[in-house]
């Protein structure tokens, strides 16, 4: 019998809302507020009252019959008395008869086809897909659960959908079902008020999974860095970053240190954060050194505002300066300025001439010069002015320096205070004038970084191996010519000591056709590479051999034997070495104890590494890397 | 004097008379407290456990030690998220950071 009234009520709430969700549509269309919305839920027999009229003239317009409306209502509405009443002589049965169960009541026609019909719908429940996907679902469960499934389903199809009437479950309040209304204790809707409380009271969502640490993508981006140090940040560098991040409301950096200033330019330019309103907050009377890694948001006039306020400087670095002009360079002229180091990447709108004043004023107290990315300025005969009157020149880079060649080397081999060498020139150069900067500059040496030089051949090193005895850095990339032979002898017997920094990136043979290359090694090979080893092994901190692919496997194995240590080596790039496989890697591992960072892209033999903790491993493709037994998320 | 260098914990106090009292190890994050307190600087502080720290406040102080002990916490552990420090702290913070060396 409970079943049963309960199976009558479902039908009442569920089949009227047709019915009141029409009312609803009726009054919101008309504004009919004298239409009696509740009630359906009166007993008795409280009819629907209201201007029926109009409403019924359009109805029918619409083909739909307002009588008919009505008389289901009616019909619906004596049932439930009829329910009403029925329940009431029950319990006053039950009252005389506590003990007695209940006697199953006969049921009226209507009843018997309503539960036809439904349990014709849960048959057709039964069979459909979404019923086979929830069994499957609940495995392990007993078979007759059948039922309850598909009955659970039933009542889920005759909930109201989202935009109808509905009445709350626990309040009885009507409301219009959305998405987000809550089910009900039993298994009915709840108002926006109760689905609050509800929720409050009862169970909360599955926990979030929170990571101990931070996102994978910043994981990710710190190992790219080479940071793979455990432990938290250290709190100077928390709050650098901090600042940085909030550098728009920040009106003064007060006293930070010099290097904490350097820090955050840093931080500043790589988020392209520098502009004119933040280089305020660089510009300190007091300092001598400005760094600015990004000027490329900064005007003519701000430059002048760096010497108007700053004039003290004496190194001065700024790096994409499109806007300085002659003007700039004149009013440091003008101003006297102590300038000593002088970095300026791209000034290309600074003519000859003023490179040429600026030299002849400025050349005895500069100490170092770096310059990058000159093409419409700088040519050959400024570069002679540069060696003849900077006499105290010290360091030296010129990098991507359009209009000098040879003539500018064969200048700068005049220069003998010169300490450190770069060149990175766009010019194709003759073997010879390079050669003649190396006899001539070599002693002094302390670094020497050569790239691109791609004529240069075996007398090169030669050169570096008869006069260089001082160096410490030693950088020579993308060559085809320099033979392994020559490499190796580089090393034999050299009276330079072991060299700290070491790039041979792209010294290799490049021929399609015989990938294997010459029978005679080209570039940095097994002999040169265990060479270099044994030479520079105990104090060699930082090794690129990018792209040397013909070094093998044998000379990796010698090189990383057992017996052999490099205790200093922290940085290792052997990216495009495709004979590096796991074992190596192991070895290399076992090796090199102080081991922070090493790039092994294009090392597809690299399959399974077990990796020292911090360590980062950059580029492997599909590897299994594990570090303390926990296999990583690999980058790329 | 020798039990009180043995002393598990050590208090620092901030030049408007607040105190922390903290793990030994933990204080020690910092290079320059680290220092304070080496038993063979012979310094009071190492003697008496006891750091005054006349330039940091006590609210820029409760947040160093609150970062001592998230770093002790996060030791060896791979990928720790940076602490949070409040924007405007920051700049005192970053300060303090510099003088204490962490």
């Amino acid at each position: 019998m409970e079943l049963h009234g309960v199976a009558l009520q479902r039908e009442t709430a569920a089949n009227p809302v047709t019915c009141s969700d029409f009312l609803h549509f009726a009054t919101a269309l008309f504004g009919l507020t004298t239409f009696e919305m509740t009630g359906r839920r009166q007993r008795g027999n409280a009819g629907i009252r209201g201007p029926q009229s109009a409403l019924t003239d359009f109805l029918a317009s619409n083909n739909i019959s307002a009588a008919q409306i009505r008389d289901e209502y009616d019909r619906r509405a004596a049932e439930a008395a009829r329910q009403a009443a029925e329940e009431e002589e029950q319990a006053a049965d039950a009252e005389y008869q506590d003990e007695a169960p209940p006697e199953p009541q006969p049921e009226s026609p209507e009843e018997k086809s309503r539960k036809r019909k439904r349990q014709q719908a849960i048959e057709k429940i039964k069979k459909s897909k979404e019923f086979a996907r929830r069994k499957a679902r609940r495995t392990g469960e007993p078979d007759d659960d059948d039922d309850v499934l598909a009955d659970e389903m039933m009542n889920e199809k005759q909930r109201p959908i989202p935009g109808q009437l509905a009445n709350c479950e626990i309040c009885g309040k009507r409301f219009t079902v959305t998405p987000y209304s809550k089910t009900g204790p039993d298994g009915g809707l709840l108002c926006a008020d109760c689905s609050k409380k509800h929720t409050d009271g009862g169970k909360k969502g599955p926990a979030k999974k929170r990571n101990s640490g931070l996102g994978r993508r910043q994981n990710q981006s710190k190992l790219l860095d080479g940071f793979a140090i455990p432990g938290a940040r250290s709190l100077l560098e928390t709050c650098i970053k901090k600042v940085a991040d909030n550098i728009d409301d920040v009106d003064e950096f007060g006293d930070l240190p010099p290097l904490v200033m350097h820090r955050l330019s840093q931080i500043l330019s790589r988020n392209r954060a520098v502009t004119r309103k933040t280089l305020d907050l660089f510009l300190r009377p007091e300092h001598k050194e400005l760094n600015i890694y990004d000027c490329a948001k900064l005007q003519t006039d701000d430059f002048h505002k760096i010497l108007a306020t700053m004039p003290a400087l004496t190194r001065l670095n700024l790096r994409f300066v499109t806007a300085m002009k002659d003007e700039v360079f004149e009013y440091m002229m003008a101003r006297d300025m102590k300038i000593q180091d002088l970095h300026l990447n791209s000034p290309n709108l600074v003519s000859d001439d003023c490179w040429r004043q600026l030299f002849t004023k400025f050349g005895p107290q500069l100490q170092s010069l770096k310059l990058w990315n000159l093409d419409s300025a700088f040519d050959d005969e400024t570069a002679e002015v540069m060696s003849k009157t900077c006499t105290l020149l010290r360091r030296l880079k010129l990098k991507y320096l359009d209009k000098i060649g040879d003539k500018t080397l064969e200048a700068i081999s005049t220069m003998k205070t010169l300490q450190h060498l770069s060149f990175h020139l766009t010019q194709e150069t003759n073997p010879e004038p390079l050669l003649q900067v190396i006899s001539q500059l070599g002693p002094n040496l302390y670094s020497l970084s050569l790239e691109s030089f791609q004529l240069a051949d075996d007398r090169l090193v030669q050169h570096i191996h008869d006069n260089c005895r001082e160096l410490i850095k030693l950088r020579i990339t993308d060559n085809a010519v320099i033979a392994d032979k020559a490499m190796a002898e580089l090393f034999r017997g050299w009276s330079n000591p072991a060299l700290k920094f070491v790039d041979f990136s792209g010294l290799r043979d490049v021929d399609m056709s015989n990938p294997a290359g010459p029978p005679e090694a080209v570039g940095l090979a097994s002999d040169g590479f265990v060479a270099l080893m044994e030479h520079s092994g105990a104090k060699i901190e930082k090794l690129k051999v990018t792209s040397c692919r013909h070094i093998s496997h044998a000379a990796y194995e010698e090189v990383f034997a057992e017996n052999r240590r490099y205790p200093a080596l922290k940085s290792l790039d052997i990216a495009f070495n495709a004979p590096v496989d796991d074992y190596i890697m192991q070895c290399i591992f076992r090796c090199c104890p102080a081991l922070t960072k090493i790039v092994v892209f294009g090392c597809l033999k690299i399959r399974d590494v077990r990796v020292p903790k911090g360590v980062a491993v950059i580029g492997t493709l599909g590897a299994k890397l594990t570090v303390d037994g926990i296999a990583q998320k690999e980058i790329v | 004097m020798e039990s009180s260098t043995q002393s598990e914990y050590v208090t620092l106090v901030s030049c408007d008379g607040f105190e922390f009292i903290l793990p030994r190890s933990s204080a020690c994050v910092s290079g320059t407290i680290r220092r304070m307190l080496d038993p063979s600087s012979k310094f009071s502080e190492a003697i008496t456990g006891r750091c005054v720290l006349e330039n940091l406040s006590g609210v820029v102080l409760e947040k160093v030690c609150e970062y001592f002990l998230y770093n002790e916490k996060h030791k060896d552990q791979a990928n720790v998220a940076d602490m949070d420090v409040p924007a405007e702290l920051c700049l005192e913070l970053l300060m303090a950071a510099d003088y204490l060396d962490t």
